[in-house]
């Protein structure tokens, strides 16, 4: 089974070689081989994600092999309850993105799917790498593809909108390489062995204040990843220039690189300075969360109100992530691949429509109800999933993140501490103010006096419909059926728990894990 | 003197010479340019096997004892450098017909190799002014412009003052140990002694004013704007080549110390922040190669922070990956009979719809001259940097990286041009054969570079 998730990491590369065959006359040609193998990827991740085991702790379909001997670093990749969710997600959205595709991008068809494929490759290879030095590569790599996206296919200010994701990005990135490298060299010091592989720095012991440093290189590349505020300025300019597709693929699952990187990578490394530095990444995930929602309610632009309530969704990420609940962090795992498939299919329906219109001022729609019934029906869905209502993905997400931060706040507040509990009542208001902008924007979309810049509109037609389905029924699935990837992930959340709050999880297990998950004022009392 | 050592530990060399008096040979008795191509190309490709295969058997010998040595490292070294100019003669075929151009630049790789062998002063010296000499007439050779003559004689000014500079140095060196031996400098380094202190400083700027550091600098842009576009990739790259690792011979296997590390930091430093940032405002192509190559300069001589036994092969392999890239560039260039309008950067607006895979080429090379990983162009960074952070020196790695930031958004500019631009400049689409097989010849061992990283920095 190891092969096989090699060969869907590389099976990108080969799509790559495989259009680069094709005569770029053959628009059609390129699209149905591209669409194709799409497919064939996720299928062949299905059948990984049935084969893994959630009884196992460590890594699955494991593969190690020396790459640059003398620096100790390997081709090391395999799944785990962290990443296989999010390896699902990538390959779930790969066929929808290149199908959604296929009537808007009439330029340059064979560089461009070849770059989304390059992209696919990239965020692959980040998820399951499992050397730091093969982890940099790949999410460095992302870059390429993405600034072409952007860049050739976008709207009107694409070239700024491209330049600042790609300059915000790689100023992070380029802290995170001075940290990594001298992580490496402290391992190298300590014990006298090379190794980039994230099991050996998580052993690394370093005083705090090395810690908050390095902790400040990672966290400052992903947070400009995630986006987390004060650092999301990149991504409404990102979204609203790129082509659909763009959009997609950077909500759906670009934007999971950086909340992956925080729990894969950023606490679990430099667990000290995360305990004393929590309060500050729980104000910062909580002001995203409302500021995000804040300004979201604010827009004029359909693209910028799902770019800013991106903000605001993964700023629930990163709370659960931090409360260090068993619930929370499954929660923030859910979360992720939930946000991941409503804003990939907001994006995809604003998208379609302004493939037919042209403009995404909401103030030129109305009453879409009327004249496109199966684009609002769909449009409604993803709309209360976004919000979260009870039966979608979004609920299990929001509501096990939330519960997770009660859960933490709440032994401080009887201990005296009253600051997490007023960060997790905050981020409840978040989803009062998600509720009136997404539903705000339905109404004005979708009621009212029929409206549009042209009329008459076409309804969706079977390719788009077939796309919208499938995410629909992935959404409810995530919704009604959470128990299968929550399994999934335990074991991971467990491990990350002990390894930021360094309790042993046999201990949390002896307490009766499973409902609701015991107060852990052990390890958030040390934070005060 | 062992004649068989002689023959042997300089056949790249004695190779070279032969072709260059077959050269002057043709030149008399016939006009075929072609042929003098073909010359010139077999015989680099000569010197560079024989340079190979002697690394590959581990031949090591000192036929000149103190004066000129090889061994295993030095010539996979000559073999990498010398490599370099093949792609480098596939490209003048368009400028250069006459058998003048492959001569000079044939003795220049003469000096090259002599330079990389080195032991004392006095062969240094040889190899440094052999090697520039005939750049100075080689940048001139071209002459499609006016500026191209102000560029050859600002480039000889200050090339001389650059030698004056070197030879005071070395003649303070000698008044002080009566040796010219090259330990004299590594000697220098750790004396307290004013005067050897001046000459080991004298000695570095001279080699800073070669490798165009910062304040030494202000040749380049006007050099490489005004040569030819093969003569300014070999500049770019063969020329680069030589000085660092003759600077590299010239520390040995002696540790920078802190005064030292201090003046191999800020100039280095400066050359980073100032190239990047002066790259961002050009408009020629060539010019804002020749800032993105002062500012390469700086990374190669804060790779001399690292520890000794590291600093050849990351100069080397950093080297290599830099090299190769430029020279893809080159070769991806677009060529008009207005050298000067082909030169801007806006005649590169939507190459990638006239010419798919020289567009392609041309992305690639900037992408892994601002080094975006999984290019060669970041794993040669990143060796360097390592070695800078194992030797303690982290502020000035993370200093430098930062610097080394700047320089994204210019190389991101080219491809902007490119790619993403939808006023296509009207340019004949003719592909150039041997400029395509000079990108062919670049990209293979680019790409195994970054596919093999490990099994190249093995080698060296």
């Amino acid at each position: 089974m190891a092969e096989l998730l090699n060969i869907i990491v590389w099976l990108p590369v080969a799509g790559m070689l495989a259009i680069a065959l094709i005569p770029a006359s053959q628009e059609n040609m390129v699209r149905q081989v591209t669409l194709w193998l799409m497919i064939l990827q996720f299928v062949l991740t299905a059948i990984l994600y049935v084969n893994f085991d959630a009884g196992v702790a460590g890594l699955q379909f494991e593969t190690r092999v020396p790459w640059i001997e003398s620096w100790g670093v390997s081709y090391h990749i395999g799944l785990d309850g962290m990443n296989v969710l999010l390896v699902m997600l990538t390959a779930f959205l790969g066929p929808l993105v290149v199908a959604g595709a296929f009537s808007a991008i009439t330029r340059d068809v064979k560089l461009f799917y070849a770059m989304v494929f390059f992209i696919q490759f990239a965020m692959m290879g980040t998820f399951v790498a499992q050397d730091l030095f093969l982890f940099y590569v790949f999410w460095e790599t992302m870059l390429i593809p993405m600034f072409l996206i952007i860049g050739i296919w976008g709207g009107q200010r694409r070239i700024y909108a491209t330049l600042k994701f790609v300059l915000y990005t790689a100023f992070g990135s380029i802290l995170m390489l001075a940290a990594l490298i001298y992580l490496v060299w402290s391992l190298q010091n300590a014990t006298g062995t090379l190794s980039f592989a994230f099991a050996d720095l998580y052993k690394v012991k370093l005083p705090v204040s090395t810690q908050t440093l390095l902790l400040g290189a990672f966290g400052l590349s992903f947070a400009i990843k995630v986006p987390m505020f004060p650092l999301h300025t990149w991504l409404p300019d990102a979204h609203v220039e790129a082509p659909t597709a763009g959009s997609v693929i950077l909500a759906g699952v670009l934007l999971k690189m950086g909340t992956y990187g925080f729990m894969k990578l950023g606490f679990p490394l430099f667990p000290d300075a995360t305990q004393v530095y929590t309060p500050l990444i729980m104000a910062l995930a909580v002001i995203s969360i409302v500021v995000g929602a804040c300004l979201a309610l604010v827009q004029t632009d359909i693209k910028k109100v799902i770019a800013y309530s991106s903000i605001s969704h993964l700023g629930y990420v990163m709370l659960g992530l931090v409360s260090l609940d068993l619930l929370g962090i499954q929660g923030a795992i859910i979360q992720m691949v939930s946000h991941g498939l409503t804003a990939a299919g907001l994006f995809l329906l604003v998208g379609m429509v302004y493939e037919r219109c042209h403009t995404r001022d909401i103030a030129a729609y109305g009453g879409l109800a009327k004249i496109m019934p199966v684009y609002s029906v769909f449009f409604a869905i993803l709309t209360l999933a976004a919000v979260g209502l009870p039966t979608t993905s979004g609920f299990t997400g929001e509501f096990l993140v939330l519960l997770g931060a009660f859960n933490a706040a709440w032994p401080q507040h009887l201990a005296g501490s009253n600051f997490a509990l007023v960060m997790a009542v905050t981020a409840v208001s978040g989803v009062v103010l998600g509720a009136m902008y997404m539903l705000w924007l339905a109404q004005r979309m979708l009621f009212g006096a029929t409206r549009a810049p042209h009329l008459p509109i076409t309804d969706l037609n079977l390719r788009e419909k077939s796309i919208l389905a499938i995410l629909v029924v992935a959404v409810f699935w995530l919704g009604l059926f959470p128990q299968g990837a929550m399994q999934k992930t335990e074991l991971a959340a467990r491990q990350y728990q002990e390894m930021v709050a360094g309790r042993p999880a046999v201990q949390r297990a002896a307490e009766g894990a499973g409902a609701v998950a015991t107060p852990v004022a052990a390890t958030l009392g040390s934070t005060r | 003197m062992n004649w068989q050592h002689v023959l042997l530990a300089m056949l790249p060399e004695h190779i070279l010479l032969v072709g260059i008096v077959l050269l002057i040979g043709l030149e008399l008795v016939s006009e075929r340019p072609r042929g003098a191509l073909g010359l010139a190309l077999l015989t680099v490709a000569a010197a560079t096997a024989a340079a190979a295969l002697l690394a590959h058997q581990g031949y090591a010998s000192a036929p000149f004892a103190g004066h000129f040595s090889v061994n295993p490292a030095t010539l996979t070294a000559k073999a990498i450098v010398l490599a370099l100019v093949l792609p480098t003669l596939l490209l003048s075929r368009d400028d250069f017909s006459e058998t003048r151009f492959h001569l000079l630049l044939l003795s220049s790789v003469y000096g090259v190799c002599l330079l990389l062998s080195a032991d004392s002063f006095l062969t240094m010296f040889l190899g440094l002014e052999l090697m520039s000499l005939p750049v100075y007439v080689l940048v001139l050779l071209a002459f499609q412009r006016p500026d191209s003559a102000e560029a050859a004689l600002k480039y000889l000014v200050l090339g001389g003052a650059a030698t004056a500079t070197f030879l005071m140095g070395v003649s303070l060196l000698y008044g002080g140990t009566g040796t010219l031996d090259l330990s004299a400098f590594t000697r220098a380094l750790g004396s307290p002694n004013t005067m050897a202190q001046a000459a080991v400083v004298l000695v570095v700027v001279a080699f800073f004013l070669k490798a165009a550091i910062v304040p030494f600098h202000a040749w380049a842009p006007d050099a490489y704007e005004g040569a030819s576009v093969p003569v300014t990739a070999y500049m770019a790259t063969v020329i680069k080549a030589g000085v660092l690792l003759a600077a590299v011979r010239l520390f040995g296997t002696t540790p920078v110390g802190r005064p030292m590390a201090d003046l191999l930091t800020v100039l280095p430093l400066a050359s980073m922040v100032w190239g990047n940032l002066a790259a961002i405002r050009q408009t020629s192509f060539r010019r804002m190669i020749a800032y993105s190559s002062i500012a390469h300069a700086g990374y190669l001589f804060f790779a001399f922070l690292g520890a000794a036994p590291g600093r050849f092969q990351a100069v080397l392999f950093y080297i290599l990956a830099y090299a190769l890239m430029n020279l893809l560039a080159f070769a991806s260039l677009p060529r008009g009979a207005d050298d000067a309008a082909s030169d801007r950067l806006s005649s590169l607006k939507g190459m990638y719809q006239r010419r798919p895979f020289a567009a392609l080429m041309l992305g690639l090379a900037m992408l892994s001259l601002a080094g975006i990983p999984p290019l060669p162009g970041f794993i040669a960074k990143f060796l360097i940097f390592k070695n800078v952070i194992a030797a303690g020196y982290t502020a000035y790695a993370v200093v430098g990286l930062l610097g080394s930031y700047l320089g994204i958004y210019f190389y991101l500019r080219v491809i902007q041009y490119a790619f993403m631009s939808t006023d296509a400049v009207v340019e004949p689409a003719s592909e150039r054969r041997l400029a395509l097989s000079a990108s062919v010849l670049c990209l293979v061992p680019a790409v195994l570079v970054a596919v093999f990283p490990g099994w190249f920095i093995g080698q060296l």
